[in-house]
């Protein structure tokens, strides 16, 4: 079936509004279903699907008041616009600012989806993985430098401020490396 | 539509009986989401967005080392070639009904395909025949390697590669591994291992991943969880998994011949008569027959038919390959009579 809203993608979303005249259903496509401002939706297709999945963990465990205290506060993402609770209700993010948006809400969410498991241990692509040693080298020489002080070693101290700084500079030019290649496309 | 080099012939790379355990393995496949990071994602993009996605990506796919990718939009393509696309396992579902902004890249030997603007910005499909999960992996990652050189991907610390459905936050990557399993179906034993395999983080389904159906007992299996295991890690729990299925499917082969010899052979025959002699063969009824002729094939009670022959009906016929094949569209007795046409003609012993 086709979406009722483009009429050019498949329909794989049951969109039901509750209206003064009665339950009104519509069948739509994802990207519809997103981009209309709704309430409530369940898709069609498998039997569990990830939307219900994530719509029923929602409605799960907290009563009503307390959702919609939560559904006002709820953040709203700066670049898509899409807000924590549409996204539990089509269970998909709209960009990758979604993620930064929701950072705090999302290991609940990952838990429920990964068993339990909610920080990536695999693959690192280079560019992220230079900054990252950078990073991590940052971390080990700050708290080398903490140790130094409070055994009042401040000469020792002193050079591992300037090491962090040329690290700091680095990272600050892999940072802008990136930015500039992407301009320049 | 009839010079498109992949209409051409239904057998492709991974159909080509090859690698370890080809008797019960059919396929192996890697897929990988990847995201730009500048870009909102497929569900949620502007029109302009799509199109400057897919520019981005054939210009870097050009730029890279690895050559001789054909580039197709999906609304340069019929509805049927898009289908028969999809039954060939080379672009998928979803890919197919994204008319508008959809495109795939497709290497010479159809091992890799390159997904545009499906669920995600980009999808890297690698399939092997046989079991080659090590293989397909480290032919995925080398496209991918080659690819974020050129793009920036949207990749965070703590949740690793960012993709539009949460379910494939982390790694992006889904192995699967196609098995063809009559003997567990016939003796009943999958209805038990398909909740077991499901509690060790892995899936099992048809092998087009709709629902729990395997038409021709042929099953996927595939992990589930993409955040907090290496891609190693899934690689190799995945590999302990099949390997117990196949040695599963095996013993209960072995006990079929030993307990139930004839009536085997009587099943396994009779299938081979129905496809090389009925004047009507319904799709359920032709997967059947396939898989029961492709175990005779295996137990070696038959010995006259080529398995490649069998992997190239599989494929050809559905209902996608068949209208291309007899080039009309055909209701539903038409393609009955199409398939058995077909599966006749190419049975007919030389």
């Amino acid at each position: 079936m086709l979406c009722e809203n483009c009429k050019e993608r498949q329909a794989s979303v049951i969109l039901m509004q509750d209206t003064p005249n009665g339950s009104n259903e519509r069948n739509l496509c994802e990207k519809c279903a997103f981009n209309l401002q709704t309430f409530s939706i369940s898709p069609n297709q498998e039997p569990m699907s990830i939307q219900q999945f994530l719509s029923q963990w929602l409605s799960g465990s907290e009563t009503l008041h307390q959702q919609t205290r939560e559904v006002q506060t709820m953040p709203e993402c700066p670049e898509c616009g899409l807000t924590f609770h549409r996204f539990l209700e089509i269970g998909k993010f709209g960009c990758p600012t979604c993620y930064e948006t929701f950072r705090e809400r999302l290991p609940k969410v990952f838990g429920k989806l990964h068993n339990g498991n909610t920080i990536h241990k695999g693959k690192i692509p280079a560019s992220f993985n230079e900054k990252m040693t950078i990073k991590k080298k940052i971390e080990e020489l700050r708290s080398s430098m903490q140790e130094a002080i409070q055994e009042e070693q401040f000469e020792h101290a002193a050079v591992l401020r300037d090491e962090i700084k040329d690290w700091k500079q680095k990272l600050a030019a892999e940072t802008e490396e990136e930015g500039g290649s992407e301009n320049g496309e | 539509m009839g010079n498109n080099r992949y209409m051409q012939n239904a057998v492709t790379g991974w159909m080509v009986p090859h690698g370890e355990h080809s008797d019960i393995v059919m396929s192996t496949r890697i897929r990988l989401a990847r995201n730009l990071r500048e870009f909102r994602f497929p569900i949620a993009f502007s029109d302009e967005q799509a199109e400057e996605v897919g520019r981005i990506v054939s210009e870097a796919l050009l730029s890279t080392d690895e050559k001789g990718y054909s580039y197709t939009r999906m609304k340069e393509l019929a509805t049927l070639d898009r289908q028969a696309l999809v039954e060939k396992h080379l672009i998928s579902l979803q890919l197919a009904e994204a008319e508008q902004f959809g495109a795939v890249f497709l290497s010479e030997d159809e091992t890799i395909s390159i997904m545009v603007n499906e669920e995600d910005h980009l999808r890297i499909q690698c399939i092997y025949p046989g079991l080659q999960l090590e293989n397909a992996y480290q032919k995925a990652d080398e496209t991918d390697r080659a690819l974020e050189k050129k793009l920036p991907y949207a990749f965070d610390e703590e949740f690793g590669y960012l993709t539009s459905c949460p379910s494939n936050t982390g790694t992006g990557m889904r192995a699967s591994v196609m098995l063809h399993l009559p003997a567990l179906t016939i003796t009943r034993q999958i209805n038990r291992i398909i909740p077991a395999v499901s509690r060790l983080g892995m899936v099992v389904r048809g092998s087009y991943g709709e629902g729990s159906e395997a038409p021709g007992n042929v099953y996927q299996v595939s992990n589930q969880l993409t955040l907090g295991k290496s891609e190693k890690e899934i690689l190799a729990e995945l590999a302990n998994i099949v390997s117990r299925l196949i040695a599963h499917e095996r013993r209960s082969r072995e006990l079929l011949l030993e307990k139930s010899r004839i009536a085997l052979e009587n099943r396994v025959f009779r299938a081979l008569g129905t496809i090389s002699y009925a004047r009507l063969l319904p799709a359920a009824e032709a997967a059947r027959c396939l898989s029961d002729v492709r175990l005779g094939i295996d137990l070696e009670l038959i010995e006259d038919v080529d398995m490649t022959i069998l992997n190239e009906l599989m494929i050809f016929m559905q209902s996608g390959f068949l209208q291309h094949y007899e080039g009309e569209a055909l209701t539903s007795e038409e393609l009955d009579i199409s398939r058995a046409k077909l599966f006749r003609e190419r049975l007919r012993k030389s």
